[in-house]
């Protein structure tokens, strides 16, 4: 170029974060998957629980889920977004300080979440467990995150957003937003707090958080990374940029309504289980345009693969990413979701994506980016390629034995004999003996993959080793500013956002407004493109002003993001939880209930017993009645669990004695021969919390719970009183406890499960 | 960064970020019908199931599938008396099908002897909700909730209930 005119710069970028990212991603990752296959063992050998309280499935496998989605993903997420966004637009990370903030914050909040998550401090909502304080510590961590993205944003010297910046993008907005609204709690000490949501409302907000972490925090971040380093490290130009508007545009449009299809015939209204089905198909498509936008990237570089182990990683991650893309839509089809749904199908499918997509992108990446960050060729290639044919090999193995085992305990639990009126295998414990073998085999799985990464670890360290690091820099041209606010009121902004206005009031009115918001879709429709034809403007020349200008471009994907969480959510939130729904209400727990109910949580019960039989023949067999909305309507958090690895316990109050529990608590094999749960013995020598039940119950009822207001005494006297009741009503069979002990309020909990009293039936929510 | 270009590349973006460029390939067909196809289905799905309420809910066909289940089976049914379930409790095969049932589901509460624990003895002379064959075939039956005995007849069914109480009567003399 012409240097006399201009003078040129020299930016050194920050890599050092990259770096020090990359670093405790390989770490964090392999805590993860080391917890991973404990837990997996556990399932099969239940004396792997080892009868201490921390090393126990239920507070295990949450520190399992957390470690690999936010510390192991986490951490390679942002590794690859500081990398790639400083080269895509030119410019330094925005603020040393921050990026050193942003690193140590999240690595406190994951050495924090260790050390809680197995002391049995939880919140009972599956990958959204840490305890209040550290989700405040995790929502600062991610605004300094957003501060130092958008801040480098705006200081950049390239005007125009490349795709993988869109999906930061949309991966920063929307995480903000899903984690700050499941996350919302009142505290009842420092350690505890209740979310504000309770039941089916819960519930949604639930899923809505939990299948949006894995759209925005597992699917979207590492599609734009995709989109940065395949190309690079397959010299390659990308298949085609129209398919990357329509694919971005709508997957975060789509993706933030199907959070209902974890809740399939449940009691969640229906028409919100058919909006979770209807965009879940429609989500297909989308998702495939990533699949193809990489895989078609790869044309003319296929031969590639043979040697570079960065490659077959990318395409290996990205089909994998095609299959659990289309195994989503079809498991979110109600009667395919009848069979997988509870089981180990869905075992499968997560681990397939984990795995497969964010794993192999992850290791793809990391192969690629060690080399270049400490200015040394990677140790060792064929350990490399090794490692990619252990993942493989272990990824095969371990859904192979999850979707056989999936399907086995869905077809056993569900199939009747004598014209559908009875279970052909009344013993739930079928189930579990029947695909024991299958949970070894899993667990062998796990453990190929993790030595695969334990390849990659000593790989990156004797790259790294005595090398000298090295910060990557460009030249360009000073000044160069960047405009970021204009365009907001551009007509096309404009009609989208009243085009969604008119779709909003036809698709949730009724009658004459559905009727009057069509009309409006169609004149507004009309309007646009008359205005389009008469001025002669066109749409890429629209859409490329508009990827000058970040403003707009992030206002208009929160758009596209928040309708679904509007429309599907409000409803919900604001409907009257006293006016009961279905004709029943859950009586409110007793002071002991309520404290054996917080064990229940803290021991993550939820982790293998659901709470909510759903309309089907099976369930209903097997479970009593099924669920309505009012029966749970006070549980906050909702514990209706989306796993049953034991059976489900939404009536389980009354089915058995309380020496049944008593024994069964202790040694479950001793009640039921082949039980894999584990023995809780420490549940016998624990002393209940009673004096925590005041300000527990006080909290309740800010949240809407109806208990009546009582001196502390009296609460405390009440849940001793049910405690001594409950020592006498076990002494007959031979049992000496003391009235304190945390077996007693778990028992009282029990009993109580599915106790409700019927109301008037009150017009219902459509 | 420069590429050996194939046959079917087509023209290239102007621009390019850090080195990547980009193709401007028309989508493939069959992807933009899967786009096109699930939303036109999704529209009229809610169309005809919601605002036209044309499905029946999910509640409703339950307990429509439930109901007709039942029918069907009261067609099929056989039937059970005092000699038929004591002629029963002495045929081994019955008695040995009994016996696992027994073992899987009601010895943790009454022994795999009978002889009682969380819930009485079987194989006594005391029966708390009399010992005729056909009520002890209604008790398990039914159970009897406020002692803690489960209701059996949804789960294990009227003919696995027969071979149970076969097999306790097994434990007793005929008359």
């Amino acid at each position: 170029m012409n240097s006399a005119s201009t003078s040129k710069i020299r930016i050194e970028f920050n890599d050092r974060v990259v770096r020090q990212f990359v670093t405790a991603s390989i770490f964090w990752g392999i805590v993860g998957m080391l917890v991973g296959v404990l837990v997996a063992t556990q399932l099969a050998t239940w004396q792997a629980n080892f009868n201490l309280p921390w090393l126990t499935f239920g507070r295990l496998r949450p520190l399992h889920t957390n470690a690999v989605i936010f510390a192991f993903v986490g951490n390679m997420m942002f590794a690859g977004i500081y990398y790639s966004t400083q080269r895509l637009v030119k410019a330094r990370l925005a603020s040393d300080v921050l990026s050193a903030l942003h690193f140590w914050g999240w690595q406190f909040i994951i050495l924090a979440a260790a050390i809680t998550l197995p002391l049995g401090l939880s919140r009972g909502k599956e990958y959204a467990e840490l305890i209040w304080p550290l989700n405040i510590a995790v929502a600062v961590v991610w605004v300094v995150f957003g501060l130092n993205f958008f801040w480098t944003l705006a200081r950049r010297r390239e005007p125009s957003l490349y795709v993988a910046i869109w999906f930061y993008i949309a991966t920063i907005l929307t995480v903000a937003i899903l984690y700050i609204v499941n996350h919302l709690s009142i505290p009842t000490s420092w350690t505890h707090s209740y979310p504000v949501f309770g039941g089916v409302q819960d519930a949604l907000v639930q899923w809505w958080y939990g299948h949006n972490a894995v759209a925005f925090f597992l699917t979207t971040p590492i599609l734009g990374i995709m989109y940065y380093f395949l190309p690079k490290a397959a010299g390659r130009p990308v298949y085609s940029y129209r398919l990357s508007i329509i694919h971005f545009w709508s997957l975060v449009f789509l993706y933030i309504w199907a959070g209902p299809h974890h809740l399939l015939n449940t009691s969640l209204p229906n028409w919100l289980q058919s909006l979770g089905i209807l965009f879940s198909l429609m989500l297909w498509a989308p998702s495939w345009g990533g699949m193809l936008n990489g895989l078609l990237t790869l044309r003319g570089a296929w031969q590639k693969l043979r040697q570079d182990p960065v490659l077959k990683f990318f395409a290996a991650g990205v089909t994998f990413y095609g299959m659990a893309t289309f195994e989503g839509p079809l498991m979110s089809i109600k009667s395919v979701n009848a069979l997988a749904h509870y089981s180990d199908w869905i075992v499968a499918h997560v681990h397939s994506g984990a795995l497969g997509w964010n794993g192999f992108m992850a290791a793809g990446m990391f192969y690629w980016l060690a080399p270049r960050l400490w200015n040394r060729p990677l140790h060792s290639t064929a350990l490399a390629n090794m490692h990619f044919w252990l993942g493989l090999v272990g990824i095969l193995l371990y859904v192979a034995a999850m979707y056989v085992s999936g399907i086995t305990q869905g077809l056993m639990l569900s199939a009747t004999r004598d014209s559908g009126t009875v279970l052909a295998n009344p013993n739930f414990l079928d189930a579990v003996t029947s695909t024991r073998y299958l949970m070894h085999l899993r667990a062998l799985g796990g453990t190929l993959y993790l030595a695969g990464f334990f390849l990659l670890a000593w790989n990156l360290f004797r790259t790294a080793r005595g090398a000298e690091p090295v910060n990557g820099s460009v030249e360009c041209l000073e000044p160069a500013a960047a405009s970021s606010g204009a365009g907001v009121f551009s007509a096309p902004v404009v009609y989208t956002v009243l085009l969604i206005v008119a779709v909003l009031v036809w698709g949730a009115g009724r009658g004459v407004v559905a009727g009057m918001g069509f009309c409006a879709l169609l004149a507004i429709l009309l309007t646009a493109l008359t205005h389009q034809q008469a001025s002669g403007a066109r749409w890429q020349d629209w859409y490329e002003r508009l990827l000058e200008n970040s403003l707009p471009f992030s206002i208009l994907t929160a758009v596209a993001v928040l309708i679904g969480g509007v429309v599907q959510i409000l409803p919900t939130v604001l409907i009257n939880r006293a006016e009961s729904l279905e004709g029943v209400r859950q009586i409110p727990y007793t002071p002991l209930e309520l404290a054996g109910r917080d064990i229940y949580v803290r021991e993550g019960c939820y982790n293998c017993h659901s709470q909510q039989i759903r309309t089907l023949v099976g369930d209903v067999l097997r479970y009593g009645e099924f669920s309505k909305i009012g029966e749970s309507i006070y549980d906050h958090p909702y514990q209706w669990g989306s796993k049953r690895t034991g059976p489900d316990l939404a009536r389980e109050g009354g089915r058995y004695p309380s020496l049944w529990h008593y024994q069964h608590m202790h040694d479950p094999r001793q009640i039921s021969p082949g039980s894999t749960m584990p023995n809780y013995p420490w549940l016998f020598t624990q002393r209940t919390d009673f004096a925590a039940l005041p300000k527990k119950i006080s909290v309740q009822r800010r949240l809407g719970v109806p208990y009546p207001e009582k001196p502390d005494a009296e609460i405390l006297a009440d849940a001793k009183a049910q405690a001594g009741a409950l020592v006498a009503e076990l002494q007959p069979g031979g049992v000496q406890i003391a009235g304190d002990r945390e077996i007693l309020a778990l028992i009282a909990y029990l009993q109580k499960l599915g106790r409700s009293e019927p109301v008037a039936k009150t017009a219902e929510a459509h | 960064m420069s590429h050996t270009p194939l046959p079917s590349d087509g023209p290239l973006r102007p621009h390019t970020y850090d080195g990547i460029e980009e193709f401007d390939h028309r989508l493939p067909n069959w992807w933009l019908f899967t786009l096109y196809g699930a939303i036109v289905f999704s529209v009229l799905y809610w169309i005809l199931g919601f605002q036209m309420e044309l499905a029946s809910t999910p509640e409703e066909a339950l307990l429509e599938t439930m109901r007709e289940n039942q029918l069907a089976a009261a067609r099929n049914s056989g039937e059970v008396s005092d000699p038929i379930l004591w002629k029963l409790s002495r045929e081994t095969q019955t008695i040995e099908a009994g016996r696992a049932t027994f073992a899987a589901l009601c010895a943790s509460c009454h022994q795999p002897d009978l002889g009682g624990g969380i819930g009485p003895n079987l194989k006594d002379t005391v029966w708390i909700h009399g010992g005729q064959p056909i009520q002890i075939h209604a008790l398990i039956t039914r159970g009897v909730l406020e002692k803690g005995m489960p209701t059996w007849g949804p789960v294990l069914g009227q003919n696995k209930i027969t071979e149970v109480t076969a097999f306790i009567l097994s434990h007793h003399p005929a008359p």
